[in-house]
């Protein structure tokens, strides 16, 4: 980028800024690379990051021209349901902001409700504080944020902590950044009882459920990299698992798959141990029958 | 006087920007940064009192500065001072020490001297300010 | 040379032999944690074999003597031999090779550097078929190591007892090197410590001579000192040099400077290695940190192809227990390459001394906890060379302005003030993330704004600096293929 000469006045300054190479010495794209490979499906919420990380390129050279009046907002809130990747994007988030220059380092803290209230009177203050140094400089990420307020209960101590968190917020301090994450609806009934939060979000993000198809790949993924495999009749009966599964409560995407992927493996393994002499080959291969044992395939019972 | 303890008191008393900018060197090193105060700044009081405990695993010299601005609050005219502890095998101790905040009035300290044998004389340094009890030290009298 | 299988009655005939046959040369042999080793740069007399020369150093600094001794057949001969394992041409020099040489732990007594010494270099250096030798560097076992209890302070403690961290120490040495009364050298050590410096320093001839006993230098340095620390807040010291023509007039000196509430004595080197290892139990069981000057250092160390490399002494004098020791400025007026420099600082000052050829240093040295020593630099430095000396020697030194604080037009407190300004503003921009050692001659115009004591200094000596051509330089140089 060229040095500013010219006359004085907000206008003078460089004509021409070349964004891609201001892009490539952030040095953004390997995380945002990896959030591709390492995340399967998610298409709409890539996009997204893809553009958030565009406008804190921009709004960064914007400030460093002097274009800018204010500090852009950084907070975000992630909903979607259990499984589907927000902690993994919330990383990404935190080196992106990072590497732009937005927080001093690229720490992640995450916590939840626990972390963040006391049980007795005037412990949730100090609880509260305590995280936040240690997060500032970095990415606060809470989870379940909703159960903080419990409107049912009005000497509940997690006003406290909402009310704190609100004020470091509003403050835009440049040290950190605030991540809710949760189910959808339950964020939505969190944001009007509390208003206050969701004007100081910059972005909302959702998470869509994973796909069956998606849901498939990543299990044989996790297993690949465990290295196990799916016999072929496996693979059929895997994806009819899933299209099950997902219609059963507490489904939590990715995360039931890895539970249900373990299950299997238990089976398998007795399976073989009551056979005798296996090939070694078997060792590493889930069968059909260690999937159809599962209690989805009843038709009476959910699986729990 | 203007007492010279710490790592910077040669030079102009530090803004809260250079402030920051040391405590960002501290953590940066990976070392607890901690605010002490006290009102009795003879060279061998090694034990100020602690403003909160030292502060570990900071990625933001925010909190320190916010604890900083509390700790005037509290003490307007007392010393303060900024420390970093590295806990590196070998170490142990501090690396960085400097004074955040004086009082407006330093009255500095007297050497009181006592007859030993031969021409020896024994040396003892007061501080003009502990001859006020604590409340009372560092009044503009 | 082959080494060869003998027989024992056959390596045991009288006569003469060459060492490298009596069993001094023994390339298959790998040394052993416990074993001391060696290494020497031998330059061996025309026609001499560089293989036998190496025998004959170690033969010569273990069991050997010229002709073979039956008596040697009454001890278990083969372990107290030192054996040369390795000997390597030195680069770009035809006449020279580097010989590593073995010796077997139980070679020395315990905790005493009189008897590692006169072991290794006691006899050999002399010897007719070597055209010079030096003694470059040496490995000390752990094993060794804990027999002795090293400096009494290190520098971790000196900080903590002065309560000065983040920041090198300021010293200079009192000038003119002779001739004050104790009255008018107290005046110089108060003005320099009430203007900024940590430390004053006696110079190393400074004992008790006609123009000064050493009773009233102390009395009124100690005056002094105090004097200085009430008007500053801070504690102070002067190195109060106790050296004297025996031990028992050393002890009442230092006892004199316990007395009268000194932090700090000192010594110099040439009172020898067995005074030096007493004072340094002395100081510890008097809280006392001990700066030791290397006063006569230079008359073996200097010259790269015969003596002792300073790299060895100063590994002695960690073991033996001294707190500071003159180390070298790089930037000053006495002999110092910047990376042989580097290297020495590292045996000072490291846990774990890393093995670094382009830095001289050829062995990797743990240091079993032994307390880091403080270097000192010291010699012909000014304030307007700070950014220098902070880059090449770091944070943990004492960096001693004699002439720089004492000459300074406006006086010594002023000059005191100069370089503590100078050295503070110079830290405090490291710290910020500054380029301090381009941007330094900037940084110091700036403090120099608002402080007119370091105007004036960078002034009359900006441009000073001492460049010539070092006599010590590395062997080897760090290439980018190097792991």
């Amino acid at each position: 980028m060229s040095d500013a000469s010219g006359p004085t006045g907000p206008a003078a300054g460089p004509v021409s800024i070349d964004l891609a190479r201001e892009r490539a010495e952030s040095g953004i794209d390997v995380y945002l690379a990896e959030l591709d490979t390492s995340l399967i499906g998610l298409a709409p919420v890539k996009a997204r990051i893809a553009e958030i990380a565009s406008l804190l390129l921009v709004s960064r050279v914007r400030e460093r021209l002097g274009l800018a009046t204010t500090k852009p907002t950084l907070h975000m809130s992630f909903t979607g349901n259990p499984g589907t990747g927000k902690t993994t994007v919330a990383k990404t988030m935190a080196e992106v902001l990072h590497r732009l220059g937005y927080t001093r380092t690229s720490r992640l803290i995450t916590v939840s409700r626990d972390d963040l209230v006391g049980e007795y009177i005037g412990h949730t203050a100090p609880k509260t504080k305590e995280v936040l140094k240690r997060a500032m400089g970095g990415v606060l990420f809470i989870d379940e944020a909703y159960y903080l307020y419990r409107a049912e209960n009005e000497r509940d101590y997690g006003q406290e902590a909402i009310e704190i968190l609100l004020q470091v917020m509003e403050d835009n301090r440049d040290d950190l950044v605030v991540i809710l994450a949760g189910y959808a609806d339950r964020m939505e009934h969190f944001f009007s009882s509390n208003p206050g939060f969701r004007s100081r979000m910059a972005h909302h993000i959702e998470f869509p459920d994973y796909s069956d198809r998606e849901l498939v790949a990543i299990g044989e993924l996790m297993l690949r990299e465990q290295n196990y495999r799916l016999s072929p009749a496996a693979e059929a009966t895997f994806a009819e698992y899933v299209a099950l599964r997902r219609r059963q409560p507490h489904f939590a995407n990715a995360r039931s798959v890895r539970n249900a992927l373990d299950r299997a493996k238990l089976r398998q393994a007795e399976r073989l141990v009551n056979s005798g002499v296996v090939s070694v080959e078997a060792l590493s291969t889930i069968e059909r029958e260690d999937i159809l044992v599962s209690r989805v395939f009843d038709d009476n019972q959910p699986e729990s | 006087m203007r007492l010279t303890q710490g790592a910077f008191s040669y030079l102009p008393d530090l803004t809260d920007d250079q402030i920051e900018a040391q405590v960002n060197y501290c953590i940066d090193h990976g070392w607890a940064v901690s605010i002490e105060y006290t009102d009795d700044p003879h060279p061998r009081n090694t034990y100020w009192e602690m403003w909160g405990m030292p502060m570990f695993d900071l990625a933001s010299a925010r909190p320190v500065l916010d604890a900083l601005q509390a700790c005037r609050e509290a003490f307007t005219d007392h010393y303060i001072r900024i420390g970093a502890f590295d806990s590196e095998k070998g170490w142990e101790s501090l690396r960085l020490s400097f004074i955040a905040q004086r009082p407006a009035v330093e009255p500095g300290f007297q050497v009181v001297r006592s007859n030993g044998p031969g021409r020896q004389i024994n040396y003892t340094t007061r501080s003009y300010a502990t001859d006020q009890p604590p409340e009372q030290r560092y009044r503009d009298v | 040379m082959e080494p060869t299988e003998r027989s024992a009655e056959d390596r045991y005939k009288s006569g003469v032999m060459p060492y490298a046959q009596m069993g001094y040369w023994q390339p298959d042999y790998e040394p052993v944690d416990t074993d001391v080793i060696a290494l020497f740069r031998i330059t061996p007399q025309v026609g001499v074999d560089p293989v036998e020369a190496a025998a004959a150093v170690a033969g010569e600094s273990s069991t050997a003597t010229w002709t073979v001794v039956w008596t040697d057949r009454l001890t278990a001969c083969e372990s107290y031999r030192a054996k040369a394992y390795r000997v390597q041409p030195v680069p770009n020099r035809g006449d020279q090779w580097f010989a590593w040489i073995a010796y077997d732990l139980d070679l020395f007594e315990g905790g005493s550097i009189a008897n590692l010494t006169a072991s290794i270099i006691g006899n050999v250096f002399g010897f007719k078929p070597l055209k010079a030798l030096r003694l470059e560097d040496m490995r000390i076992p752990v094993a060794y190591l804990k027999t002795f209890a090293g400096p009494p302070t290190g520098i971790v403690v000196e900080r903590e007892r002065l309560d000065k961290f983040g920041r090198p120490l300021l010293g200079a040495t009192v000038k003119p090197k002779l001739g004050l009364s104790g009255r008018n050298y107290g005046r110089v050590v108060y003005e320099a410590l009430r203007g900024g410096l940590d430390f004053t320093k006696d110079d190393e001839n400074i004992n008790s001579q006609s123009f000064m006993h050493w009773r009233d230098r102390f009395l009124y340095c100690m005056e002094a000192v105090n004097r200085a620390e009430a008007a500053t807040g801070e504690v102070k010291g002067t190195y109060l040099n106790v050296t004297a023509g025996t031990m028992e007039e050393m002890y009442e000196r230092a006892e004199f400077a316990k007395e009268l509430g000194s932090v700090v004595i000192m010594i110099d080197l040439v009172i020898g290695y067995s005074a030096i290892q007493s004072l340094s139990n002395w100081s510890r069981r008097n809280d006392m940190i001990l700066h030791l000057h290397r006063a006569g250092h230079g008359s073996y160390t200097r010259q790269r192809d015969h003596g002792i490399s300073f790299r060895v002494i100063a590994k002695w004098m960690r073991m033996a227990g001294v707190d500071h020791i003159h180390a070298g400025t790089v930037v000053g007026k006495l002999e110092g390459d910047p990376l042989t420099i580097a290297g020495i600082y590292d045996t000072l000052r490291e846990e774990v001394t890393p093995q670094r050829l382009e830095h001289g240093v050829f062995f990797e040295q743990p240091w079993a906890s032994l307390n880091k020593v403080m270097p000192v630099a010291s010699g012909g430095i000014h304030a307007g060379q700070m950014h220098q000396l902070l880059h090449y020697l770091g944070e943990d030194v004492v960096l001693q302005f004699g002439g720089g604080t004492i000459g300074h037009p406006d006086g010594i407190a002023a000059g005191a003030t100069a370089n503590r300004v100078a050295l503070e503003s110079i830290v405090m921009a490291r710290n910020e993330g500054r380029d301090y050692y381009n941007e330094g001659p900037d940084i110091l115009r700036d403090a120099a704004k608002t402080c007119g004591p370091l105007g004036r200094a960078l002034e009359t000596w900006g441009d000073v600096t001492f460049d010539y051509t070092s006599t010590d330089t590395p062997d080897f140089v760090a290439t980018p293929t190097v792991s």
